[in-house]
């Protein structure tokens, strides 16, 4: 009798374990599946990125070893390459760039934080000037840029007029090489500053209202904490700015294609990198050099990024 | 519990908009392309062809933003070729001037048309992507090639991939050709004589000089001229040295080209620009200054390399048809001188319907389509019949537009879309803009075409 007790709850806890076992094993099943599930959402997005970016990326890297128009090909090596970095217009085209993008962001991001700081201390109006100033960039960059011809026109631009009527010199702006980057910095910074703002004040907000009262009661003045307290706690900001801005501005194209066309005029003033790689691949079916100084110019951008996380300590 | 009411209440309204979005836009008919099911009946059963088209070409009627007036759409022609080949079928890809050169290589690479409006047809020829179409011309005895306007069949001929005499690889679809523009009244407003119908650079500069400074009558700051001293300047620089017999080089393949940049002809055509540069409204290196050409107060005395697309339809649609004149560019002692251009139309290698894409070739080339495109779209005729047309007669600045197209310079300038061109343009902004001699920039334009060439 008790034997058989003892069988039967034997019996009983290996039906409970190979229960317990069964339900682990389906558990572990579901888990698994559910996890398929996932990797299955994400194919679409996944083949989007592999047709789209990847293959592109690899083809162009190809498309740098050899001469090609599109139909035919011959290998070169790296001929391409040696072609765009003993080229004049290249190298002028990554000094338009490094001249454009360095007053852009010299200019912007003061510009913009102060403009950040005094819409933060104004008690009414705050969200009237934050759509104002971050109208603009929202604007298409092509639209402004024709904007820009008529505001900047030698002649018949306001700028122009303001400044005669003022009794300074009015430049030629986009019609003399000497002050054509000054259009397109002018430009880019009225497009620009509105994101800068915002990102400015989104900061300026999250820092802490006791520091201030502290630095208040051991009688700092506006300046002081303005200087001590909110410009140390824009460092990230500031780092994230200078980042996006850099890339950004690496990458110029849009805006000095529709002002100077492919070959930045006037006298390839105003041709950057990206203007660059199009004068040769889209006008004169030169992939392969096209491909070959795109990638410099990603060797390029990579290396100021690299340098630019090193300056504002920035953490990735 | 409210809340949550208003919650359902949102998300049944948004849901309802995009359902009601999705429907609309459903029920747009596509304007850019057309297709049709293939046909069963007539000679021409279950064939298709895809035609590239670049341009304002549209499939439904619309209005012109500018002059108002509706034009009626593609499917009209569409509709015509296919009542008059039974049983065929055209579709149509449909896009604008902007970026066609790089939109025409991917779409001819992957075998997208049959048949396409090709002005770069001298670069796609050597790629072998082209059909010849000497043989097609040949046997189909109905055809001539009489009926396109003198050089205009010249002027389109490239080389094949293997060949090294020019030869026929499309066909004049749209005409295009380059002038002198002359604003009637400025000119009596100043008393001077109207342009000679082939100027000379002398006589343009005197003029041009004559009706610089304040308007006699109204008292307005007039310009003697305005040429465009970027995008177009190698053309106008081109046009003033074979207005001195002189010329760009020799040469079509690119192994056989030579430049000529350095010429005595080209420096002096630099130095007049210069000298021109005087008389125009600042402003002519970024395509700014003539904002009020072809308006009532227009400004500009002369307009040097201008195109019939931007002038005499604009013309008549402002009321000025009779205030504008039109002169030849500068042409040399043979009469010959400045840019060709145009669009012809060409048939891709890979066609699968050959024969139906020939028929097209001489459909567009017909005068039901060319007057169609001219009448509705402003398209340049390549026909001669067109001056006969009533259409045309109506506007008589087309008479020196066909005249014009007569006589340029052909074969189209090998360089016309390639490095050279836009190193010549660099050069000649440089020297407009004071940052080079003449001399300098000539010589700078010559070394770095001939290496680009070298190097190729």
């Amino acid at each position: 009798m008790a034997n058989n007790s003892v069988e039967a709850a034997n019996t009983t806890t290996q039906s409970v374990n190979t229960n317990t076992h069964t339900e682990s094993k389906t558990m572990k099943k579901k888990k698994r599946s559910s996890q398929w599930t996932w990797y299955i959402f994400l194919i679409p997005s996944f083949l989007g990125i592999l047709l789209f970016m990847v293959y592109p990326i690899a083809e162009s890297l190809r498309l740098s070893f050899f001469k090609s128009n599109g139909t035919i090909e011959t290998f070169t090596g790296l001929a391409n390459f040696r072609t765009v970095l003993t080229s004049g217009p290249f190298w002028n085209s990554v000094w338009n760039t490094f001249y454009i993008g360095i007053f852009q962001i010299l200019i912007t991001i003061p510009l913009g934080f102060i403009f950040a700081t005094l819409i933060n201390s104004v008690s009414k109006g705050k969200n009237f000037f934050k759509v104002l100033y971050f109208l603009p960039n929202v604007t298409s960059i092509v639209a402004a840029a024709m904007i820009f011809q008529f505001v900047l026109h030698p002649e018949m631009g306001i700028l122009n007029y303001i400044l005669g009527s003022l009794g300074l010199p009015t430049p030629g702006w986009f019609s003399d090489p000497a002050t054509s980057k000054w259009g397109v910095i002018l430009l880019a910074v009225w497009h620009w500053i509105g994101f800068v703002i915002i990102i400015c004040l989104a900061n300026l907000q999250a820092i802490s209202s006791e520091m201030y009262e502290a630095a208040k009661i051991d009688g700092a003045s506006g300046f002081q904490q303005w200087l001590f307290i909110t410009i140390p706690n824009m460092t990230g900001t500031f780092a994230f700015l200078l980042i996006t801005g850099w890339i950004g501005a690496l990458q110029r194209f849009n805006e000095v294609y529709v002002v100077g066309g492919p070959n930045g005029s006037p006298a390839r003033s105003i041709q950057t990198m990206g203007a660059f790689i199009y004068e040769r691949g889209f006008t004169g079916f030169e992939f392969g050099i096209a491909s070959a100084a795109t990638y410099i110019m990603f060797i390029i951008i990579l290396i100021f990024t690299f340098i630019n996380l090193k300056v504002s300590k920035m953490k990735i | 519990m409210r809340r949550g009411i208003y919650k359902k209440k949102v998300t049944f309204f948004i849901t309802m908009m995009l359902l009601l979005s999705f429907a609309l836009v459903g029920c747009v008919p596509k304007s850019n392309s057309s297709s049709s099911t293939s046909k069963t009946e007539g000679k021409w059963a279950g064939q298709k062809i895809k035609v590239q088209m670049i341009g304002d070409f549209a499939m439904d009627d619309k209005t012109d933003p500018v002059t108002g007036e509706t034009a009626k759409g593609m499917k009209v022609v569409k509709a015509e070729f296919e009542k008059q080949h039974p049983g065929a079928t055209v579709e149509f890809v449909l896009m604008p001037w902007e970026g066609y050169t790089e939109k025409t290589q991917a779409m001819i690479t992957s075998g997208e048309a049959d048949v396409y409006q090709m002005p770069g047809v001298a670069d796609f020829a050597p790629q072998g992507v082209l059909e010849p179409l000497q043989p097609w011309i040949e046997k189909d005895k109905e055809f001539s090639l009489d009926i396109f306007i003198d050089n205009q069949v010249d002027g389109w001929k490239a080389l094949g991939p293997d060949s090294k005499e020019l030869d026929i690889y499309g066909l004049p679809f749209l005409g295009d050709t380059r002038f002198i523009a002359y604003d009637k009244k400025l000119f009596d407003d100043w008393g001077v004589e109207y342009p000679s119908e082939n100027p000379t650079m002398e006589e343009i500069a005197e003029k041009a000089k004559q009706m610089t400074g304040k308007n006699p009558k109204t008292g307005e700051q007039n310009y003697g001229i305005w040429f465009r001293g970027d995008w177009s300047s190698a053309f106008t620089l081109v046009d003033l040295a074979e207005g001195q017999n002189g010329s760009w080089g020799t040469g079509f393949a690119w192994d056989e080209v030579k430049f000529n940049f350095e010429s005595p002809e080209m420096l002096n055509g630099l130095n007049w620009l210069l000298e021109m540069q005087k008389y125009a409204p600042k402003g002519i290196v970024s395509n700014q200054g003539n904002e009020k050409w072809l308006s009532k107060d227009n400004n500009i005395a002369i307009m040097l390399n201008q195109g019939p697309g931007d002038t005499v339809k604009p013309a008549y649609a402002q009321g000025l048809g009779d205030r504008i004149g039109i002169v030849n560019e500068f042409k040399n002692d043979e009469g010959r001188g400045g840019l060709f251009a145009g669009s012809p139309i060409t048939i891709a290698k890979d066609s699968k319907n050959k024969e139906l894409a020939w028929e097209w070739v001489k459909f567009a080339t017909s005068d039901f389509v060319q007057k169609y495109v001219f009448e509705e779209y402003g398209a340049i005729p390549a026909v001669k019949s067109a001056t006969e047309w009533d259409s045309v007669k109506e506007m008589p600045l087309m008479l020196p537009v066909f005249k014009a197209m007569e006589t340029p310079m052909t074969p189209r300038y090998p360089w016309g879309s390639s490095q050279p061109r836009f190193i010549l343009t660099s050069e000649i902004e440089a020297a407009l803009t004071g940052n080079r001699s003449a001399e300098d920039a000539l010589k700078k334009a010559q070394k770095e075409s001939t290496e680009w060439v070298e190097n190729r």
